[in-house]
């Protein structure tokens, strides 16, 4: 039975568990509803609930499962020989299963009885045949170790969806059956409801979690698996990027310190650029606009926020770019040739840095306007201007949020992948010059993963390596921002 | 100008006028909250308006050092005069004037530097000191009229937060009086204090009488009997009394001051 048909089961009993409940609180009550511990509904939703969280529980629990005990189940019937031949035990359990779902499709439309399925033996049928003409291609001729162990796995799996079909489906029956039991005028149904949305909301709440936990583990495996292949202190130490397409590592040189390098850089240029214009621009919108003024402006620089960063990258490319080489270019305004081409540090920073205005500005408005009234009144009472109120009085107490805010952007920049990979260039190297080109991580994850790269090449491992690194960087001023805000929130309480 | 004044002078034999206030409105946006103000504060006094929430007292008093400059929809009308000279006139800047009159507020509000900094603020941006020792000097004097120096001699450099709340309150005062003002408003002070920082608030108040004109809002009457030499009552935007405050509490001539006194409005 599909998974698909299971949920609609499960929704049904929990429909006619919900005007089930709902009736039997009646009635126990004799129809009257003031008799009731709790509203009718909470009745309803209570044997609807215990029939649908448990089944749905158990469903999630067991489609995760199964594939894990099939597998472990199935993989020991492979010989060692098509090991050796196909390369890892996971190409051959992908071959394994690709039959056996060819033997399903076969059997499924027709072309097969199910005792036939069962029957294939790859002596006398080719089997590999018979699936291609089904649209399930295979890469090489099927072995016996490889059909019995498709054969398996099939047998596991229908035992396996079968089990799973009747245990989900009598969870559900037995939740909605247990408390439509128990349903009667006096029962705390509201009580335990509450308890239901308790464990709705956790549930709600592990799924972002696990979310996140999985996918920083999916980037630990694969940089393990990187490691394996390329040197770790090559990797974080070396001062060349040159990652070759054709070798298996040995003669790429994957040194992350250029990569860095330009990261940073461009990073540091575009918060020289967003800080003082998004910070002076939120002391403006806070403290000097009139009203009206402020309805107008605040929305219109917030637009900024709302550009896609490609459009900005967009704009780097053939705006900045161009405008910058004429300033600083052979022969221009400024008689230097210091840039060569469009595509520079100055240029991905200057745009990324006018991405990040409306960011700083936003966070730097709020921290501001947070700011008591009576410090400001304080101040103007002693005879203080508007100037000096803002720098020795709400600067002071607004900083430890300002500071948050402009690390915060500063892990946003970091994190920027499309001005960089249009505006920046795609040279790595390790130079001081802000008007050459050069590169950053993200926009070499994009140009490793990009591409018909073999995936367990270290060319393109390296980028989990990379990714994890830029994580790793990212979280560290994220935390280092929470503490300083956390740290320096009280003090003007 | 000149000539009122002195037929003040000639009225008050013993006190002079430090404030005088003529014909003053306040509107916020359209709503009427000073209604046609006349009052005359004296030098060296303590003067306390009275009246019941939203009467229009603390819009006053912040008429007094233009502190509703601050708020975009407020419009004041009228004369105010400090020591004979408009403060409404264009020629005068609110800057100077707020150093002139000093405010303290109802809720103490230390600015979150150390208590050193605090106090020296004001003579800071008015560049009052010369050099460090003397503005030392100012800190201390300061803090010493404030009733605060011995408690705070020796943390000078902790946070004015970290404080209590009647000690911040007494610091905010000390704020106030280290730019030198001639008046010192007060705004409800000691309504966010326990009752023992609040005599130690108003007993300080009363010594202060002798360097400033005070002028102090209170919601309590018993305060306004204790501390202050005159009372102001106002009601509805309007000044209903104005008199010695002994005369006030004890035989008011408006059938509203005598009901708010004994508690039947308000």
């Amino acid at each position: 039975m599909s998974n698909l048909l299971i949920i609609a089961i499960i929704l049904a009993l929990g429909v006619a568990g919900f005007i089930m409940g709902r009736g039997r609180a009646l009635r126990s009550a004799g129809g009257d509803k003031r008799e009731l511990h709790s509203l009718p509904i909470y009745y309803g939703a209570n044997v609807a609930l215990s029939a649908l969280l448990p089944a749905a529980g158990l469903l999630a629990i067991w489609l995760i499962a199964q594939p894990f005990a099939i597998n472990n189940a199935v993989s020991g019937l492979i010989l060692d020989e098509s090991i050796e031949e196909t390369g890892t035990r996971d190409l051959v359990m992908a071959d394994v299963r690709r039959v056996a779902e060819g033997l399903d499709r076969a059997v499924d439309t027709g072309a097969m009885d199910a005792e036939a399925s069962f029957a294939l033996n790859t002596d006398t049928d080719d089997v590999r045949d018979t699936l291609g003409s089904l649209g399930v291609a295979l890469g090489s001729d099927v072995t016996p170790d490889t059909l019995a162990a498709a054969q398996r796995y099939r047998e596991l799996s229908g035992t396996g969806n079968l089990f799973k079909t009747l245990a989900v489906i009598a969870a559900g029956l037995i939740g909605l059956g247990v408390t439509y039991l128990r349903t009667h005028k006096d029962f705390r149904a509201r009580n335990t409801v509450e308890n239901g949305v308790l464990l709705l909301l956790i549930g709600a709440a592990c799924i972002a979690v696990l979310t996140t936990l999985g996918i920083v583990l999916s980037l630990i495996f694969n940089t393990i698996e990187f490691f394996r292949l390329y040197q770790a202190s090559e990797f974080f130490l070396g001062t060349n990027w040159s990652p070759s397409f054709s070798g298996r590592g040995q003669t790429s040189a994957l040194g992350i310190l250029p990569l860095l390098w330009g990261t940073l850089y461009i990073s540091f240029v575009a918060l020289l650029v967003a800080v003082p214009l998004g910070l002076f621009a939120a002391i403006y919108l806070s403290e000097y606009a009139s009203k009206g003024v402020r309805s107008v402006a605040k929305p219109l620089l917030e637009v900024l926020a709302g550009i896609p960063t490609i459009v900005y990258g967009l704009f780097a490319l053939l705006t900045v770019g161009p405008l910058l080489v004429e300033a600083f270019g052979e022969g221009g305004l400024f008689g230097v040739s210091w840039m060569a081409g469009g595509t520079a540090v100055m240029t991905a920073g200057l745009v990324m840095g006018i991405m990040l205005i409306p960011f700083v500005s936003s966070l730097s408005d709020d921290i501001i306007n947070a700011v008591p009234q009576a410090m400001r009144d304080g101040s103007y009472g002693l005879g203080a201007t508007k100037s000096e109120t803002v720098r020795q009085v709400i600067l002071p107490a607004a900083l430890p949020g300002i500071v948050g805010a402009v690390l915060l952007a500063a892990s946003r920049a970091i994190g920027e992948t499309m001005i960089v990979v249009l505006g920046a260039g795609a040279a790595a190297r390790l130079s001081l010059n802000p008007f050459e080109a050069m590169t950053t991580v993200t926009a070499k994850i994009v140009s490793q993963l990009t591409g018909d790269s073999d995936f367990a090449s270290p060319e393109a491992l390296v980028a989990f390596a990379l990714g994890i690194t830029l994580f790793v960087i990212t979280l560290g001023l994220n935390v280092f921002a929470l503490y300083i805000v956390r740290k320096y929130r009280e003090q003007y309480d | 100008m000149e000539d009122m004044i002195q037929v003040d002078r000639a009225m008050r034999t013993q006190q002079d006028t430090k404030i005088s206030a003529k014909g003053v409105q306040v509107y916020y946006g359209d709503n009427h909250a000073i209604k046609d103000v006349n009052v005359e504060i004296d030098d060296k006094t303590v003067t306390a308006f009275i009246g019941p929430s939203g009467c229009g007292k603390s819009t006053f008093l912040r008429c007094l050092n233009r502190m509703n400059d601050t708020i975009d929809v407020a419009r004041v009308m009228g004369d105010i005069l400090i020591d004979g000279e408009d403060i409404y006139d264009p020629k005068v800047d609110p800057v100077q004037l707020r150093a002139k009159v000093g405010m303290v507020f109802q809720k103490p509000n230390p600015f979150p530097k150390s208590i050193y900094d605090n106090v020296a603020y004001g003579p800071k941006i008015h560049g009052l000191a010369r050099n460090k020792a003397e503005l030392d000097e100012i800190v201390e004097k300061s803090l010493r009229k404030a009733a605060l120096w011995n408690e705070a001699k020796d943390r000078l450099d902790a946070p004015g937060t970290g404080l209590s709340g009647g000690q911040q309150q007494r610091l905010c005062i000390a704020r106030a009086i280290a730019t030198a003002p001639e008046v010192l408003l007060m705004d409800e002070p000691c309504s966010a204090l326990d009752p023992i920082a609040t005599a130690q608030v108003e007993e300080l108040i009363d010594e202060l009488r002798q360097s400033f004109s005070v002028v102090i809002v209170t919601h309590s009457m018993q305060q306004a009997a204790r501390v202050s030499q005159k009372t102001a009552f106002f009601h509805l935007g309007n000044l209903v009394e104005y008199d010695d405050t002994d005369k006030i509490f004890t035989n008011p001539q408006d059938s509203r001051t005598e009901s708010y006194i004994s508690g039947r409005i308000g």
